[in-house]
């Protein structure tokens, strides 16, 4: 009997549900679009976010490299240094690898940066291939032969590096080069992101062989060294990175023969800015969009409820309890946000393969898409959580309608007599009636376009934030290259040869006069211990500083606010500092920017560096400053041909930044096509719940003689209003909140310099795209006033 | 000889969902005259209010033809039709349908407003007079939600007339009314009446059809009958009334 009579109650329960979804099919279909656009973003982030940290750790783990790497040339006995280091009893390990370290040239593009030649010994350094369309991997290991090269996908963007293509290594002066051919891809997880200048490159045991005689023979004219990469284990020593550093640099030779030294947490972290930046700012964007999707459906439920209260109150009359009224909203509403998340699921899939495909060129790792089942669940999880609660509120009022205040409409005559006392600061005038009279609506019913006003300033706040960061990135990346370089500049030069620096100087001045100049070195050093590259400066006033002042006097050091954070110092303290000829106390002056090696750098004067190390004739980069800046393209290409590997060159800028400056500008796509989404759904949702609530006012209007294009106009004149308040709200929280969450996320990843600033195109364009859509949207959901007829005030 | 104002030729009027079933209205041929207090009677169903909307251009025809003031209205585009609901028809309704968001006041107004021939200080003078006129000057500023029944349809009256329109629908204007609501309202029309505007009028009330001087008896989609009357007198009530119903009586009432 009992099983019977629950049967009957569910078969009740059905028929609302099924009643209810055919009568709010529209704001249903609004929650699932935004529910599944959620999930969709949520989810892929998060698989991007966990596979990516996930695949690079376990890659680097496959693939040898220890927590410390050194990068060693003119070692004259490798053995004797690693028998060296693997002596500390800090030291579980140590292997070798070795590599040639050279500056290479592609289409006629010169690197800024050097390549590291590897041979590929698939038993010893299984590196994965990539199959020819870059979508999965080869089987098996790849064959290559003499003259043939790997390179990593991302030189695709940094260099539009195709398959076939020549790369020449410059092994010597003279013109003497070795040069391969692209013949495919391979996954490098320590250098294979644009982030990062050197790259590696895999060639043949052969090659390695011949290139190792070739700069031999070169003698004091060779330009490539060959060396290695030392990868050290740590052991049960339970040491920091730091601690470990500090050992080696005072147990071994090490520091003699470095060229330079990470550990796995500095690659870990240079591999993974990019996607730890964007999933950063697309998480955030997820909390918007569930802010969001919690407004859009407090809207549809309202309105449902609204449009519901005289049923609801009936259904009371004959024996439904308030539970079960409540049981069948909740359903109704969360049935989309179910379907939302599981189609989101699905879907979240294929959305994580295309964001591991396009980004493959940028990250030089192909992400697994695989969801990660346990993090996603639990987001999920938590989403549905948050909306169910939301649901579970929203209904309760259900609770205080009884039937005859339902019949009666009681909370209408009410809202009535409210919204006639706001609204009497608002007189309805002849000269603008349309304006008067939207605004006189708004005033009244102010609650119901709460929602679209709350959607605007949450979008347009975003909106406005991606574009200030953009701003701040700058069309050509100024914002980055202002954050990597420690100093200005327009092109810098460095002589390694028999070309003199007068010579450069000569041919830059038959283009266009040098206004100024200042050189720069970039030893390294180490300071308490742990090892840095010291940016080492004629002129110190130069240096782009965050804090206090720069290092005027030779016992003064900056530092960044990493270095500063990881040795917990701050401006007035002192550190040892050590260099070739010793080890002397530094005191902070500053803290200044420079993101190098994210931001694992220090700053010294030359006079301060010449107190712990030698100079040498070719360590300083002169930099130049151009009297017209616009000849810079044709003095690199003039420098560089009659030049050629003998001076090493570089820009205020460097290959990768135009992969991230495209990733950047996808972002914004993407978020606006979202955006663009949302206003729909909002304005669909909220326009045809008003124009059912105002059927019979609209007719009475027409009665008297208003036009349904007048009423369509003072309709969407509402929603103008309304967005543009919003979009106002929206970019003055953006003016007070980017720069303090921008900066954070930035800080995380070495660059302190964030600042953002309002403009045009970051400011009002986000602003008037959210108030253009509302009101084209709002224009279109008002089609409906036309078809509004005026018999229906016969039929009441 | 009358002029004539309001005129349909071969007026018919079908639901589109009742397609296939009879006609509300079947070839209606009537001429309202200027001046006149025209009410239509009819029992219930027999497309009394039906022939008033497609009359007035609130509703759409399935054939024939509606001229006011000898113009073909029945094909009038929207804003030729909005400009005659400005201008030449005012309208009052059973249920007042004053706009919820606008006091009684600014209900009046916004339709005068909506003349541009007239200023806006003549607008609000109009309005403030006729809300006088209409016994509801103390509640001008409330809101439809805040007052009663009655006095919500004498704004609604005070709205429909501010434009002196040519011709005065009224559909049922006292069917939700009480008696005290009811004989004030019928006195603002009778009023209205004797100022010279031209009211056509629906309503099943005797009471209320005795204020007319041109009673129109329809049944099942036709003009069946019409009587005529004199111009209402109070003391004459009785009488009408009587006569009314006799008439009524004679026509399966």
């Amino acid at each position: 009997m009992d099983g019977l009579l629950r049967k009957e109650m569910e078969m009740e329960m059905k028929t609302l549900w099924l009643a209810g979804s055919r009568r709010h099919k529209g704001s249903l279909a609004g929650i699932f679009v935004l529910i599944l656009l959620l999930s969709v973003t949520i989810l892929t982030v998060l698989t991007v976010w966990q596979n990516a940290g996930r695949y690079v750790h376990d890659e680097m783990e496959r693939l040898g490299f220890g927590k410390i790497t050194a990068w060693v040339s003119g070692v004259p006995d490798i053995e004797r240094l690693t028998d060296g280091i693997k002596a500390l009893p800090e030291v579980e390990r140590a292997d070798t690898q070795p590599v040639i370290f050279s500056e290479y040239e592609v289409n006629g593009q010169k690197s800024d940066s050097e390549g590291q030649l590897v041979t590929y010994e698939p038993d010893k350094y299984p590196y994965k291939i990539f199959t020819d369309d870059m979508t999965g991997y080869q089987t098996g290991n790849a064959r290559i032969e003499q003259g043939e090269i790997y390179v990593s996908p991302s030189l695709q963007s940094m260099f539009g590096v195709e398959t076939g293509d020549e790369i020449s290594f410059r092994i010597a002066r003279n013109s003497v080069v070795k040069s391969f051919i692209v013949k495919g891809w391979f996954e490098d997880p320590f250098m294979g992101s644009s982030m990062i200048g050197m790259k590696s490159f895999l060639i043949c045991g052969q090659d390695h062989e011949e290139i190792v005689r070739m700069i031999a023979g070169a003698g004091i004219d060779a330009l490539a060294r060959d060396g290695y990469m030392v990868h050290i284990f740590q052991g049960d020593a339970g040491l920091s990175t730091a601690e470990f550093n500090g050992v080696l640099n005072g147990g071994t030779e090490l520091l003699q023969y470095a060229e330079f030294t990470h550990s796995d947490s500095a690659i870990f972290g240079f591999m993974l800015t990019l996607q730890n930046v964007f999933t950063g700012l697309l998480l955030a964007f997820s909390l918007i969009l569930t802010g969001v999707s919690l407004i859009v459906m407090g809207h549809g439920i309202s309105s449902a409820m609204e449009r519901d209260m005289a049923d609801t109150g009936i259904l009371k009359t004959i024996g439904f309890t308030t539970k079960r009224l409540q049981g069948v909203q909740e359903l109704l509403f969360l049935s989309p946000v179910l379907w939302g998340m599981v189609l989101g699921s699905l879907l979240a899939v294929p959305a994580a393969q295309a964001v591991s495909r396009m980004t493959l060129t940028t990250t030089g790792i192909l992400l697994p898409a695989g969801i990660p089942k346990g993090l996603c669940l639990l987001a999920m999880l938590t989403v549905f959580l948050i909306l169910a609660g939301f649901v579970y509120l929203k209904t309760a009022r259900i609770e205080k309608i009884t039937p005859m205040k339902a019949i009666r409409r009681e909370s209408r005559e009410r809202e009535g007599i409210r919204a006639g006392e706001r609204t009497r600061l608002f007189p309805v005038c002849q000269q603008g009636l349309g304006f008067w009279m939207a605004l006189r609506q708004l005033v009244t019913g102010r609650l119901r376009y709460m929602g679209v006003c709350l959607v605007a300033v949450l979008l347009v706040f975003f909106a406005s934030l991606i574009g200030r960061i953009s701003s701040w990135l700058g069309p050509d990346g100024e914002g980055l290259m202002d954050a990597f370089n420690p100093s200005d500049l327009h092109i810098a030069a460095q002589p390694m040869g028999e070309t003199t620096i007068e010579d450069v100087e000569r041919l830059i001045r038959s283009y266009t006069g040098i206004t100024d100049q200042y050189m720069l070195a970039m030893p390294g050093v180490t300071v308490e211990g742990v090892d840095y590259t010291a940016n080492v400066i004629t002129e110190p006033e130069r240096f782009h500083m965050l804090e206090g002042r720069t290092c005027m006097g030779a016992d003064e050091i900056v530092l960044t606010e990493f270095v500063a954070a990881d040795l917990n110092v701050g401006i007035g303290d002192t550190v040892q500092v050590s260099g070739g000829l010793g080890t002397l106390e530094y005191r902070i002056s500053g803290i200044y920017q420079c993101a190098n090696d994210m931001g694992a750098n220090v700053g010294l004067s030359r006079e301060g560096y010449r107190k712990i190390g030698r100079e040498t004739s070719n360590m300083w980069c002169v930099h130049y400053f151009l009297e017209d800046a616009g000849k810079q393209a044709g003095i690199m290409q003039a420098l560089d041909e009659t030049y050629g590997g003998d001076v090493y060159l570089h820009e205020n800028s460097w290959p990768g930044l135009y992969g991230i400056l495209s990733a950047m500008e996808l972002l914004m796509y993407f978020m606006y096509g979202i955006v663009a989404v949302v206003v729909l759904v909002v304005i669909s949702l909220t326009g045809g719940r008003l124009l059912i609530m105002e059927q019979k006012d609209l007719g009475v209007y027409k009665t008297i003689g208003f036009t349904s294009v007048r009423l369509r106009f003072s309709f969407v004149l509402r929603f103008g209003i309304v967005s543009l308040a919003g979009a106002a709200a929206g970019v003055a929280l953006s003016t007070l909140l980017t720069d303090p969450f921008v900066a954070a996320l930035l800080r995380t990843f070495g660059i302190s310099n964030f600042s953002s600033h309002m403009t045009v195109s970051n400011t009002l364009l986000p602003a008037m795209a959210v108030v253009g859509l509302s009101v084209a949207f709002s224009w279109l959901a008002a089609g409906k006033i036309k078809r509004c007829r005026l018999i229906g005030l016969i039929t009441e | 000889m009358k002029e004539v104002l309001l005129a349909a030729k071969g007026l018919c009027k079908q639901f589109p969902q009742d397609a296939g079933k009879e006609q509300v209205l079947k070839e209606i041929d009537v001429d309202i005259y200027k001046g006149d207090f025209t009410v239509i009677m009819g029992s219930s169903g027999a497309g009394k209010s039906t022939l008033l909307y497609a009359l007035s251009g609130m509703d759409s025809i399935t054939a024939g033809k509606v001229f006011y003031r000898g113009e073909e209205i029945s094909r009038y585009k929207e804003r030729q039709m909005a400009l005659l609901r400005t201008r030449e028809f005012g309208f009052v309704f059973q249920q007042t349908h004053l706009v919820s968001s606008l006091s009684l006041f600014e209900n009046v107004a916004v339709a005068g407003y909506l003349d541009s021939g007239k200023d806006t200080k003549a607008v609000r003078q109009q309005a403030e007079e006729l809300l006088s006129r209409m016994g509801v000057e103390k509640a001008k500023d409330r809101f439809p939600s805040q007052v009663s029944g009655g006095e919500a349809q004498r704004a609604a009256i005070a709205r429909a007339v501010i434009n002196r329109p040519g011709l005065l629908f009224a559909d049922e204007p006292t069917g939700a009314l009480n008696k005290r609501n009811t004989d004030e309202v019928l006195k603002l029309l009778t009023g209205l009446a004797e100022s010279g505007q031209s009211i056509l009028m629906v309503t099943h009330d005797v009471r209320a059809a005795i204020r007319g001087t041109r009673i129109l008896y329809l049944e099942d989609g036709k003009i069946l009958d019409e009587m005529s009357m004199g111009v209402y007198r109070e003391v004459e009530s009785k009488e009408r009334e009587k006569k009314l119903n006799d008439w009524l009586s004679g026509l399966s009432w």
